[in-house]
């Protein structure tokens, strides 16, 4: 589904991302992404989706090479994100700016997004008026409206309480599983991501540290001594 | 139940009355003196109305209005004169060739950030309102002091007399005022509409959501325009003249004003903003301080309607229905 060869990102003259390899099957399970602040996380997530250009390296999505491609062009051919900062549109109720996406991406089926992501109560607010915990609900309903094949979700559980962030990432989990869909989460929340990703993936210091099964990233020393710690 | 079907009927009936009497009312009972500053206040809030427009819809600030209301005058008089066109086949170069100008222009600009557009704007309608004044254009344009433009025969069944006429052209103003509010009104309330405001608020989440925030933009940009052309059009035929001035910025900010005194959040209130404007000019100029008098009046203005006239005064209405507005404590 993703294959992402050689990545290399930079800001000026920081470079945030150095020769990154990562695959990402189409295989129903959650794959996260950890490490710690500056580990990459996030501009990974922004060079996949087409919000940084890479300097280097190449990013394949569906077997087609996507790494000059607009956000948009990617967001048509089924790639989506949310973001670290909830991103949506705090003047339109919630209803307007889903009814707006889902008409646009020809998804007709908008009653299903509202029903997983638990938003029905919340259709005639503004998106500004609702609880920061709904915002983040919605800002992940904008995602998943159009049947995407790649979701890319960046810390869905920032500014959650770590029971909610558990109780975000199980809907997501059943929602990838059944949905036979990618998806790339980067949390901070190791819990969540060992409870509910099959697939873990750790940056450090803009390098790829390890890949492997929640199992092996926890039993993988390089991992415990540059991220984990003795906690884990 | 019944109340709310019966709301929409006899709102519409509301608003045909408030348009036959509108256009009906002021030639019988107004002089030509006050029809004149109604007129000019009518074209002046159609510039306002494409000025609020962009503001409200794609929250896009436009300095250059001028140079395509001044600017549709000015080639129609050039049509008309210099390639010796007919009126009506005058207004239609004038108008295709000002709407070309409006989409290569918007073409360059609205890709840019808010602050970059109205910039863009600005310096697009000074080098437009300058190069009309060239030495070298003087045959065209008249230089310094502008064309004067005379028609024989009709423009839409209508003679150049009855264009002079302020009683006449003020049916004419009014209907193209409302149907301007109009189209803009139903654009705003389109699909087009609700992309150009979620662009607005957030357009890196439209862009993440599979839209292009250009086109929209860019249509929204030529749709003003075509409503300042209009206006510019109509302009030059009710006064037979187009001066240099009417492409400058002084008629752009004025606009821009008219726009925030009125309120930008409809079609009603750019356009009443113009009309008070215009009266006001009047008013303050007739004392000899028009500019100190126009500065303290918009102040006092965006104090007391920080969201203009027409959004004051419907808080207000929203207020009193609620048992809240019109009373005031007395000691």
């Amino acid at each position: 589904m993703l294959k992402i060869e050689n990545l290399s990102v930079s800001y000026g003259s920081v470079r945030a991302l150095s020769d990154v390899d990562l695959e990402v099957l189409g295989d129903g399970i959650l794959h996260g992404v950890i490490g710690p602040n500056g580990a990459g996380k996030s501009t990974l997530l922004d060079a996949v989706c087409g919000r940084r250009r890479p300097v280097a390296g190449t990013v394949h999505y569906r077997n087609e090479d996507i790494t000059r491609r607009s956000v948009a062009w990617r967001r048509r051919q089924g790639m989506a994100r949310s973001f670290q900062r909830t991103s949506v549109f705090q003047d339109l109720t919630v209803h307007e700016q889903l009814h707006l996406v889902a008409q646009h991406l020809g998804d007709n089926r908008l009653d299903d997004v509202i029903e997983v992501m638990d938003l029905a109560g919340y259709l005639h607010q503004k998106a500004g008026r609702i609880a920061y915990g709904v915002q983040r609900r919605v800002d992940v309903a904008l995602a998943l409206i159009g049947r995407p094949h790649l979701l890319l979700l960046d810390e869905p559980g920032a500014g959650l309480s770590a029971a909610e962030t558990l109780h975000l990432f199980e809907h997501l989990r059943d929602l990838v599983r059944e949905r036979k869909i990618a998806a790339v989460v980067v949390e901070h929340d190791v819990d969540a991501v060992f409870a509910c990703c099959g697939k873990v993936t750790v940056l450090d210091l803009g390098r790829h540290l390890a890949t492997g099964t929640p199992q092996q990233i926890r039993a993988d020393h390089r991992v415990v001594a540059a991220y984990l710690g003795t906690a884990a | 139940m019944g109340g709310s079907s019966l709301r929409v009927p006899l709102t519409l009936v509301a608003v045909a009355i408030v348009f036959v009497v509108g256009a009906v009312a002021p030639t019988r009972f107004a002089g030509d003196f006050v029809l004149r500053l109604a007129n000019e206040g009518l074209l002046l809030g159609m510039l306002a109305l494409s000025v609020a427009f962009l503001m409200n819809q794609a929250g896009l600030v436009a300095l250059g209005a001028a140079s395509i209301y001044g600017g549709s005058g000015l080639l129609f008089a050039i049509a008309m004169n210099d390639w010796n066109l007919t009126p009506v086949w005058a207004l239609c170069a004038a108008f295709l060739i000002i709407v070309v100008y409006a989409t290569v222009l918007g073409a360059l600009i609205v890709r840019t950030n808010p602050l970059a557009f109205m910039m863009l704007t600005l310096a697009a309608g000074e080098m437009i309102s300058h190069a009309v004044m060239l030495e070298a254009l003087r045959d065209y344009t008249g230089g310094a002091d502008g064309l004067v433009v005379s028609f024989k025969g009709t423009v839409f069944g209508m003679e150049a007399a009855d264009f002079a006429s302020p009683a006449r052209f003020w049916v004419v103003m009014w209907v193209a005022a409302w149907l301007s509010g109009l189209a803009l009104w139903a654009v705003g309330r389109s699909r087009l509409g609700a992309i150009l405001r979620a662009v607005r608020e957030n357009e890196e989440r439209m862009r993440f959501s599979g839209f292009d925030t250009y086109l929209p933009r860019l249509i929204a940009y030529v749709l003003v325009n075509i409503v300042a052309a209009v206006a510019g059009l109509l302009h030059v035929l009710n006064a037979g003249f187009v001066s240099p001035e009417s492409l400058g910025i002084s008629v752009s900010t004025n606009s821009l004003v008219a726009a925030l005194m009125g309120g930008i959040a409809g079609s009603v209130g750019p356009l009443l903003g113009g009309v008070i404007f215009s009266f006001a000019q009047d008013e303050f100029g007739a004392r000899g301080l028009t500019q100190l008098l126009t500065g303290i009046a918009i102040v006092v203005f965006i104090v007391v309607f920080p969201r203009g006239v027409v959004g004051g005064l419907s808080s207000m209405a929203w207020l009193r229905k609620l048992g809240f507005g019109g009373r005031r404590e007395t000691s």
